[in-house]
């Protein structure tokens, strides 16, 4: 792999795919990407995720050389967006698949072919490999949005590129769809080659990729693995005496660690390693606590997302697993790279 | 690197040859071609207002006098339009973004897509002259009047002047779909371009000799004159579009040595102006 790197991007082993330091995009007045550091790291699935409006496909279209930054910058396989030597190892579909309407799959895929000089038989492969055989010599304009989506693919992958960049690759699909395309993402990225994925659907992100990085208003909040993002786990305890068991609870773990919602007391840890359920069960029978239910609930990604983008854990303790910025830029470069 | 280019090119040309817009403009030029150098006029000569030097224009012999006449007219309308879908569409696709991000830069896009489009004009040229033939000699035969064929210079001089010409107004077709990254406002604008602002100033001109510096450096104004001394814009010896069409050009005509370097200048000034705006904005 090292050689394919190598020899088709001239990057050299121990860099970064992808390297952004304080990448910024500024459209009037409104700021799309806001001083961004990115590292992505040669063979790993790496997760984009944000909302709508976020910068994601901003800051996808910035590493394609698609549109310039304002500030910062940014390296593709060791090149500068853009240039030859960047897109030479790199497949990309960024957004809705563009394709020529009155075409056929076949041939807007040979025209591509043709022009980066890449062998025709490859066009087989490749549509064999998104499933898009049988529909090849029909007009794009004909597809459903799945077969687009897959075509999208199918071009980004023409090059065997060492770099995949996916914007939203299972956008419009049905389930069946997303489920195929999650396991093609995972084939494609599970050797040597590096794949970005960016999107804002937390299952697709959850399964497909090794890391994960959490933009809001064009800024990192949070990156690491999912595991890494989830940490948080939370011990549910129901009890009769509430007010009683979380004063017990907080002199034992401490009270930034306890709170009370919905009539249940919650217990944030770390890792579940962190607290003994069944020493604080013994401490709160024998204070005479009735407990009712005591169970682990691991944080979705999802609601580490929600609770990332929406500000509510940005003004988390640093030192734990993952560190929040609180959104502004300055603190946004104290993102920790779990 | 050659190989590349070829290929480059020929996926252009392909795409240019898929496309049906560009059978109907083909089809379209051909039928107003020979409806203003040949149906018009010999239904015209044919009726009570016929004159007999009419006859003159049809024939064979004069065959790029009469066709060079529709080249600065409707031809360059037409131009324009192939040259705005040949970009603008891509805009409208967004299959430029497709193309940029593959391996050769934006640069190696626009010159493949310029030359597939330069070659792209010459079966336009090429048919009005076939089907001018054709009814030449139809029209020869239906009067009885001998064939005879013009020198083969003059019509190779006369098919690239016309060429030239169609390329000029092609690549103003270009400068607009990249400046105004669309098709729709491109061909709007440079349809009320060619035939408000330089139609209307053009005809003030002959009236009003103030306008003439204003209009010597047109579009219109060029490409007449450098057709004029092949025996298009009207010189030749029948009634034509030039003179007596829609597109009527009367003067001032400027010498025909300067309309081909005005033209050969405006050409790479809309191609560097082209290449540099889409290589330069973002694509968004």
């Amino acid at each position: 792999m090292e050689d394919r790197v190598n020899k088709r991007s001239g990057s050299s082993p121990g860099r970064y795919m992808i390297e952004t330091d304080q990448l910024t995009k500024w459209y009037g007045d409104i700021v799309a990407v806001d001083h961004l550091d990115l590292r992505v790291r040669q063979g790993e699935v790496y997760g984009f995720l944000g909302a709508n409006g976020a910068g994601k496909t901003t800051t996808l279209r910035m590493l394609l050389g698609l549109i310039q930054p304002t500030s910062g910058r940014a390296s593709v396989l060791g090149a500068k967006p853009g240039t030859e030597e960047s897109l030479m190892g790199v497949g990309s579909m960024i957004e809705t698949p563009a394709f020529y309407p009155h075409l056929s799959g076949r041939h807007n895929l040979m025209m591509l072919a043709k022009y980066t000089s890449t062998p025709l038989k490859r066009i087989d492969q490749v549509l064999a490999q998104v499933d898009l055989s049988k529909r090849a010599d029909d007009a794009f304009q004909t597809y459903s949005l799945g077969m687009k989506q897959r075509l999208g693919v199918a071009a980004a992958l023409l090059k065997d590129p060492v770099l995949l960049v996916l914007d939203e690759p299972t956008n419009g699909l049905d389930p069946a769809g997303m489920a195929d395309m999650r396991v093609l993402i995972r084939k494609l990225g599970s050797g040597d080659r590096t794949v970005l994925i960016s999107s804002h659907l937390m299952t697709e992100i959850e399964q497909i990729c090794d890391r994960v990085c959490v933009i809001a208003g064009g800024s990192l909040v949070a990156e690491g693995t999912v595991d890494e993002l989830r940490r948080k786990d939370r011990l549910l305890i129901r009890v009769d005496q509430i007010e009683d068991a979380r004063r017990i609870v907080a002199g034992l773990v401490g009270e930034q660690s306890v709170a009370v919602s919905s009539g249940v007391l919650q217990v944030t840890a770390s890792n579940q390693g962190e607290i003994e359920p069944a020493w604080l069960n013994a401490r709160l029978v024998a204070q005479g606590i009735s407990v009712q239910e005591l169970r682990w609930d691991r944080a979705s990604l999802e609601s580490v997302f929600l609770d990332l983008t929406s500000g509510q854990l940005r003004q988390g303790k640093r030192g734990q697993s993952v560190i929040y910025a609180n959104g502004q830029h300055q603190e946004s470069r104290e993102v920790a790279h779990v | 690197m050659f190989r590349r280019g070829f290929d480059r090119v020929s996926v252009e040309l392909f795409l240019l040859r898929r496309r049906m817009a560009t059978w109907v403009l083909l089809t379209v030029w051909t039928l107003l071609g020979l409806m203003f150098g040949y149906i018009v006029p010999y239904v015209t000569y044919r009726g009570d207002d016929g004159r007999p030097n009419m006859l003159e224009a049809m024939l064979p012999e004069q065959i790029t006098q009469t066709l060079l006449d529709g080249f600065p007219f409707f031809g360059g309308a037409i131009a324009l339009i192939l040259g705005v879908l040949a970009v603008g569409s891509e805009l409208g696709w967004d299959t430029l973004k497709t193309l940029f991000t593959q391996r050769p830069g934006r640069g190696v896009v626009f010159t493949a897509k310029m030359a597939a489009l330069a070659i792209m004009l010459v079966p336009f040229v090429v048919s009005l002259f076939a089907f001018g033939a054709i009814a030449g000699v139809v029209i020869a035969r239906l009067e009885g009047v001998d064939i005879i064929w013009p020198d083969t210079t003059t019509v190779i001089q006369g098919m690239l002047a016309g060429w030239l010409v169609l390329a000029v107004w092609a690549l103003v077709g270009v400068l607009l779909a990249v400046a105004t990254r669309g098709t729709s406002l491109a061909i709007g604008f440079g349809i009320l371009y060619t035939l408000v602002i330089e139609g209307l100033i053009s005809a003030l001109a002959g009236s009003v000799n103030q306008l003439e510096p204003i209009v010597d450096p047109f579009l219109r104004a060029n490409t007449y004159s450098l057709v004029r001394p092949l025996g298009g814009a009207g010189s030749g010896t029948g009634d034509s579009a030039a003179t007596d069409g829609p597109g009527a050009f009367s003067g001032p005509y400027v010498d025909e040595l300067q309309a081909l370097v005005v033209l050969m200048v405006y050409m790479v000034m809309f191609i560097g102006v082209s290449a540099w705006l889409l290589r330069k904005r973002d694509v968004a």
